[in-house]
């Protein structure tokens, strides 16, 4: 005899039900929203003797049963063979709520029809409010939880976009602006070094190491070659940034102290270079380099420096006059040298630049169109956005001992792995290969000659190993003459 | 017998967060190629629905601040009503997939969008999706971020959450 549990007239009971289960039981995972049940039901049951079994499971009403198989509504009608609902599947469950009857008229077109499948419709759905979703929850998903870091925030400074689109803003344009800004903007890879969530991450040694040596390794060719390329194309773009950076790196002479580190770093660097490219460049461009270990003669005045830049496209110092350099560089050379300056170390002059190092009929090109804005050239060599990346990278002493060199800063003791830096990119313009053993390896037994002898200066004695070329007298008579400000 | 099955289309939108980068970049980062750092949603009655750092959120289709999808994927069709479904994804949103309980690797966005595509059609969605959280996690790389990475919530803007109270029956 059919018992009436609700307004369905198709309820069945067990007892009918398992008499008719000739067939196999199965078992049918029924998933809602919040849980899931796994039901045991014969295979050749109807909908309704199935949504029998579940409003029991899952105390509720068999017509606020909506059961979803692979996209289907079933109908009480149907059988679960009818959908190929076999033993071990997945059947979704909705328990519908109650207060959505003026919204489901329309809406139930799928699943109303004549007949036995009245429960599925909203329509009938009892006013209950006992349903397992009825109360109105406001509380449920926040709508915006406390924010959470942002691994991008940050940027927000820098092109003014405010909190990534993974918080809000414009997401996508960010992220095509990011790329082409990293590979325009020195600013940014400063500031994505700056933000505390990469620093964090910077903070694992080890990790850092690999991950920074290969990028490194992979990457600041690629980056530089990306840079002249974007030089060469867009000269003046890329000459007003470095306009901008060079006048305030050369705003650090103000500092207190800051000239002098300055003034050290430069020394520093400016020797293993000078003698890197003296064989390079043969005749001796650099005569007034040589001896020169101030910038400027100067002392700065302590103040911001608010003179003009030096017009760039203003008559080059030297007199032009033409002398065949050995190469088909159609730069003209000059026999007067280009005067140091802090963004210019070498006094490099474009046309110098046309002996011996750049025969390659590829990098001909290159330097012709870099030899009409001169000071690219230097500019590029210099790179002072480079220092400014490889500083925060350096910040693991572990790293800095691979390569990576620091920005200029007052502290002593970074400039070991910057000169190394400023060495390997001149081998690499020089043809040579950029993976030299580091310093520290090739010079370890003459640090620990040093080290024995009483300079316990690490750091230092490093330096003066590499401007030396190891060299350990030398490095002594330069340890002793150096006086640390 | 229905006179009229009247069916939905679902779709599945497939952002790449990184816009690219993730593709030129993941084999120097992470030592494996990705094609991309996938968020997808689906798109089902005239609205895309997604899961994000914000709880269940519906919004026009493509009217994400991720602007219009890199693919999309045809899921198939289904039956269910907007309204069972907006039921549904009440449901959802109170338990399995409040804001609160959003995960980067393992309760994100194409989890939701994995369940809901079962749930419309029967069908998953493209593996390769939701296979990103492992693949980055094999990496050491991805083993080292992950502390950050798990308190990463993105939550593309453009989107109204879904509360019960909400009905856009």
């Amino acid at each position: 005899m059919a018992e009436n549990s609700g307004t369905d007239p198709a309820v069945e009971t067990n007892i009918e039900e398992n008499a008719a289960a000739s067939a196999t039981i199965i078992k049918v995972t029924v998933k809602t929203p919040k849980d899931k049940e796994e039901i045991a039901i014969a295979e050749d049951s109807s909908v309704a003797q199935f949504k029998e079994e579940i409003s029991k499971r899952f105390k509720a009403k068999q017509d606020q049963l909506v059961l979803i198989f692979a996209g289907k509504i079933l109908k009480d009608g149907d059988t679960l063979g009818q959908h190929g609902i076999k033993d071990g599947l997945t059947v979704h469950l909705v328990i519908k709520t109650a207060q959505k009857s003026s919204s489901g008229s329309s809406q139930t077109s799928a699943s109303s029809g004549p007949g036995p499948s009245q429960g599925n419709t909203a329509e009938t759905a009892d006013p209950s409010p006992a349903s397992n979703l009825g109360t109105p929850e406001g509380s449920g998903p926040s709508p915006t939880p406390t924010q959470p870091p942002n691994i991008l925030a940050g940027f927000g400074d820098l092109s003014g976009l405010g909190n990534l689109g993974m918080g809000s803003a414009n997401f996508m344009e960010l992220q095509q602006q990011m790329q082409r800004q990293l590979m325009s903007n020195p600013e940014m890879l400063s500031q994505i070094m700056e933000n505390p969530l990469v620093q964090s991450m910077m903070s694992n040694p080890d990790l850092m190491r690999q991950m920074i040596v290969f990028l490194y390794s992979n990457f600041n060719i690629l980056f530089l070659l990306v840079k002249t390329m974007e030089l060469a194309r867009n000269p003046a773009m890329m000459q007003e940034m470095m306009r901008n950076q060079d006048r305030a790196l050369s705003n650090l002479e103000s500092i207190p102290g800051g000239y002098n580190a300055l003034r050290r770093m430069y020394t520093d660097i400016q020797e293993p270079m000078f003698s890197a490219a003296r064989e390079q460049f043969g005749n001796n461009p650099f005569s007034a380099l040589g001896g020169n270990t101030d910038n400027s003669g100067v002392q700065p005045s302590r103040t911001e420096n608010r003179e003009p830049l030096p017009n760039p496209w203003g008559p080059p110092d030297s007199a032009a006059t033409t002398t065949t350099s050995g190469t088909a560089s159609t730069t003209s050379s000059t026999t007067s040298s280009t005067t140091p300056s802090v963004s210019n170390p070498l006094g490099i002059s474009s046309s110098s630049l046309g002996n011996g190092m750049f025969n390659s009929p590829g990098m001909q090109s290159l330097m012709q169109q870099i030899s009409e804005n001169p000071q690219l050239m230097q500019n590029m060599l210099s790179a002072p956005y480079m220092r400014t990346m490889m500083q925060s990278l350096s910040q693991n002493p572990d790293i800095a001992s691979q390569g990576p060199a620091p920005a200029p800063t007052p502290a002593a003791g970074t400039n070991t792995a910057q000169q190394q830096l400023m060495q390997q990119m001149l081998q690499m313009f020089a043809g040579g290969n950029a993976s030299t053993p580091t310093p520290e390896v090739r010079f370890q037994q003459q640090l620990e000659q040093l080290s024995a002898m009483g300079f316990i200066n690490g750091e230092a004695n490093l330096q003066a190993l590499i401007a030396t070329g190891g060299d350990i007298n030398a490095a002594i008579e330069r340890l002793l003459g150096s006086q640390p400000s | 017998m229905d006179q009229h099955d009247s069916t939905f289309g679902v779709q599945l939108f497939i952002y790449d967060l990184s816009r690219g980068m993730a593709r030129q970049l993941s084999p120097i980062m992470l030592g494996k190629q990705l094609d991309g750092i996938w968020h997808t949603s689906v798109v089902v009655y005239g609205e895309e629905f997604f899961y994000g750092g914000a709880g269940i959120s519906s919004c026009p289709p493509g009217g994400t601040m991720l602007g219009p999808p890199d693919t999309v994927v045809e899921l198939g069709n289904t039956e269910v009503t907007e309204e069972i479904f907006m039921d549904y994804l009440s449901s959802l949103g109170e338990t399995t997939c409040s804001g609160d309980k959003y995960r980067l690797f393992e309760h994100n966005c194409n989890t939701f969008t994995n369940e809901v595509a079962q749930f419309l059609t029967g069908n998953k969605i493209p593996s390769y999706i939701t296979d990103l959280p492992s693949e980055v996690l094999s990496t050491p790389f991805g083993q080292v971020l992950r502390p950050i990475l798990d308190s990463i919530h993105i939550a593309p803007p453009g989107g109204n959450v879904i509360s019960s109270q909400n009905n856009h029956g």
